[in-house]
C-alpha cells in the first residue's frame, strides 16, 4: 500500500530514462545484428545478417587503429590528469590570498562548452596556428609541427586538449580528498622528521587511495565517451586517423547510413566500458 | 585549521592556474583581432588595434540560437529537476523493495556514452516524426541529466532527518505535503546546485542537437557556432567572438557559485 503511493514519485524519471535510453540502447543491440542502411530502415526491410557487422568491423584497418587510438587517449589522458590535478590539489592545501578566486579560475576548462574549447584547439594546433607560431618565434623549432594533420601525431594532440579539459574535475575530487586528511597525522610525522615528499608518499598517497580510485574510474567513463572534442577539431581525421569509438560510430550513422555496423561499434564500446567500470568497482573494495 | 601560507605561495600557485586559463585568454582577445592578427608570427599577447566589430557582427548572426540555447535549457532544467527531486526523495529517504535495482539503473545509464543512445534514438525519433522538434532536444539531453541530478540529489537528501518525515507522516501528512513543505525547504543548496550543474551541462551539450535538430531556425549556439566555419575556410575572428559569447553566461555562473559546483560534483562522486 504505502510502497506503491513512493513509487510514483520515482515513476516520471524511470518512464523517460527507460524510454530514451534503456529502450533505444536495446534497440541498438538488436541493429547491430542487422543490415540497416537508410534505405532498409525507412522501408523496415532490413535482413538479419548474425554476427558479420561485428567481422566486417573488426577487419576494417580504421576500427584497428580506433581501438589502439582509445587506448593511448585514454590511458594517457587519465594518466596526466590525475598527476595534475593531484599537484594542484597538493597546492592549494593551503590557506593563502586570493585562494578562492584561483580555485574558480580552475574550474574553467569545465565550464567552457566543449564546442568552445574545440574550436581554440583546432586554431592552437592548425599549421599554421598558435602553438606553432609560438614554437617558431621561440626559436624552438624551425618548420611547423602538423599537430593534427599528420596521421601519427593527430591522436597525441587530441590526447593533449583532453588532458587540459581533464584537470578541472580531478583537481577538484582530489583536493576534496586531501581535505579529510587529519593534520595530525602531517604533525606527528614532522616530529618524526619525514620530509615533505616522504609525507606526501607515506601518508597522502595511501589514505588518498580510495579517492584516487574513484577518479580513476570515473576519468576512465568520461574519457571512453568523449565526442566532442574530437568531432570539433579533426572530425576523426586525416583519413580516419583520429577516430574514438564515438566518432566512428556517429560517422559511420550519419556519414555512410550504415547504422548496422555503428551499432555494432557502439556495442564493442560498450562492452569495454562496463567491463572497466565493473573490474574499477571491485578495485575499490580490494585492500591495498 | 590548514596551515596559512603568504603572498609567495599565491604566486606560486598562480602560474599553472594561468597557463589553464589562457585558452579562455586567446579566445576572447582572438574575437578583436582581424584574422591576419590572429595568425600573426609571433602571436600577439594582446590585440594590436582592437574592435569590436567582430563581437557585434557574431553577436547578431547568432542572436536566435542563443535564444534557442536559452529554450532547450530551461526546458532540461524544468524536466531534470520536476522528475529527480522526487524520485531522489523517495530513493534517499525510503526503503523501497526495488531501490537497488533503480539505483543501478540510474548508475547504468550515468556510465552510457551519449552516441550509444543518441544513434539508436535518432532513428526512433525519425519513426516518430521527431526530429526537427525541440522537445526530441529536450527529451534527449534530460535522458542523461535526470540519473546524475537523481545520484548528487540523494546524497544531499539523505542527510535530512528521518525523525521529521516520520513526525509529519504521524501528523498525517501525505508523501507529497512532506516533499513539499519538509524537504523541498532543507535540501535547497542541494536544488540549487543540480540546478546550475543541470543547466551548465544542457548549455553546453553539443551531440544531441548536432543529431537531432537539422532546421537552422531550431539550433542551439553549440552548432550555431559552425556558422563560421565555411566551405572555403573558417572566419576565426568571429568563430572566437561567438565562443566568447556563448561562454559568458557559463563563466559568469563559475564565478559566482564555484563553490556550489564544487559541492555538487564531488557529492555526485562520492556518494556513500
Amino acid at each position: 500500500m504505502k510502497q506503491r503511493e513512493l513509487y510514483l514519485f520515482v515513476l516520471p524519471a524511470l518512464v523517460i530514462v527507460a524510454a530514451f535510453a534503456v529502450y533505444p540502447t536495446v534497440y541498438n543491440f538488436v541493429l547491430s545484428f542487422r543490415d540497416v542502411n537508410l534505405i532498409s530502415f525507412i522501408r523496415g526491410t532490413s535482413r538479419f545478417v548474425a554476427f558479420s557487422n561485428y567481422l566486417e568491423i573488426f577487419k576494417d584497418s580504421t576500427f584497428q587503429s580506433t581501438v589502439l587510438n582509445t587506448l593511448v587517449f585514454t590511458a594517457l589522458s587519465i594518466f596526466f590528469q590525475l598527476v595534475i590535478g593531484f599537484l594542484l590539489a597538493l597546492l592549494f592545501n593551503y590557506e593563502f590570498p586570493l585562494k578562492g578566486f584561483l580555485q574558480a579560475l580552475i574550474m574553467i576548462p569545465w565550464v567552457m562548452p566543449i564546442i568552445v574549447s574545440g574550436s581554440f584547439f583546432r586554431w592552437c594546433f592548425s599549421d599554421d596556428g598558435l602553438l606553432n607560431n609560438f614554437l617558431i618565434s621561440l626559436g624552438l623549432i624551425q618548420e611547423p609541427i602538423r599537430w593534427i594533420t599528420s596521421k601519427s601525431l593527430v591522436i597525441f594532440s587530441l590526447t593533449l586538449a583532453n588532458i587540459w579539459l581533464g584537470i578541472p574535475f580531478n583537481f577538484i575530487l582530489l583536493y576534496t580528498g586531501l581535505r579529510k586528511i587529519p593534520e595530525e597525522l602531517y604533525e606527528s610525522a614532522e616530529m618524526d622528521g619525514a620530509s615533505s615528499f616522504q609525507k606526501v608518499l607515506y601518508i597522502t598517497i595511501p589514505l588518498l587511495r580510495p579517492v584516487i580510485i574513484t577518479t580513476v574510474a570515473l576519468g576512465c567513463i568520461f574519457t571512453m565517451k568523449v565526442f566532442d572534442l574530437v568531432w570539433v577539431v579533426t572530425k576523426g581525421g586525416p583519413g580516419g586517423a583520429s577516430h574514438l569509438f564515438s566518432t566512428l560510430s556517429y560517422s559511420l550513422a550519419f556519414d555512410r547510413f550504415q547504422f548496422g555496423k555503428s551499432a555494432a561499434v557502439l556495442v564493442v564500446m560498450l562492452a569495454i566500458v562496463l567491463a572497466l567500470v565493473a573490474w574499477l568497482n571491485l578495485m575499490r573494495f580490494e585492500e591495498p | 585549521m590548514k596551515r596559512k601560507k603568504g603572498v609567495k605561495w599565491t604566486v606560486l600557485t598562480a602560474i599553472p592556474t594561468i597557463i589553464i586559463v589562457l585558452p579562455l585568454y586567446f579566445i576572447a582577445i582572438g574575437g578583436f583581432e582581424s584574422v591576419t592578427e590572429i595568425f600573426h608570427r609571433p602571436p600577439y599577447l594582446f590585440p594590436p588595434n582592437p574592435t569590436i566589430a567582430y563581437y557585434i557582427e557574431a553577436y547578431n548572426a547568432l542572436s536566435s540560437y542563443l535564444k534557442n540555447s536559452l529554450i532547450i535549457s530551461l526546458g532540461v532544467l524544468v524536466i531534470t529537476l520536476s522528475t529527480s527531486v522526487p524520485a531522489a526523495f523517495v530513493l534517499a529517504k525510503f526503503n523501497l523493495f526495488l531501490r537497488e535495482p533503480i539505483n543501478l539503473l540510474f548508475a547504468f545509464v550515468q556510465v552510457l556514452p551519449s552516441t550509444a543512445i543518441i544513434i539508436p534514438l535518432y532513428l526512433v525519433f525519425t519513426k516518430l516524426g521527431l526530429i526537427n522538434n525541440l522537445l526530441s532536444a529536450i527529451l534527449g539531453i534530460s535522458v542523461f541529466l535526470i540519473p546524475f541530478a537523481v545520484i548528487i540529489l540523494r546524497a544531499y537528501l539523505v542527510g535530512i532527518p528521518t525523525g521529521l518525515i516520520e513526525a509529519a507522516l504521524i501528523d498525517g501528512a501525505g508523501y507529497f505535503r512532506i516533499l513539499r513543505s519538509v524537504v523541498l525547504p532543507l535540501s535547497s543548496p542541494g536544488i540549487a546546485c543540480v540546478s546550475i550543474l543541470t543547466f551548465l551541462l544542457a548549455w553546453g551539450n553539443f551531440i544531441v542537437p548536432l543529431a537531432f535538430l537539422k532546421e537552422r531556425s531550431l539550433q542551439p549556439m553549440s552548432i550555431g557556432l559552425f556558422l563560421f566555419i565555411g566551405q572555403y575556410g573558417v572566419e576565426w575572428n568571429k568563430l572566437m567572438a561567438g565562443s566568447m559569447i556563448y561562454t559568458i553566461p557559463p563563466l559568469i555562473i563559475a564565478l559566482m557559485a564555484g563553490r556550489l559546483i564544487v559541492a555538487g560534483l564531488t557529492a555526485g562522486a562520492f556518494k556513500e
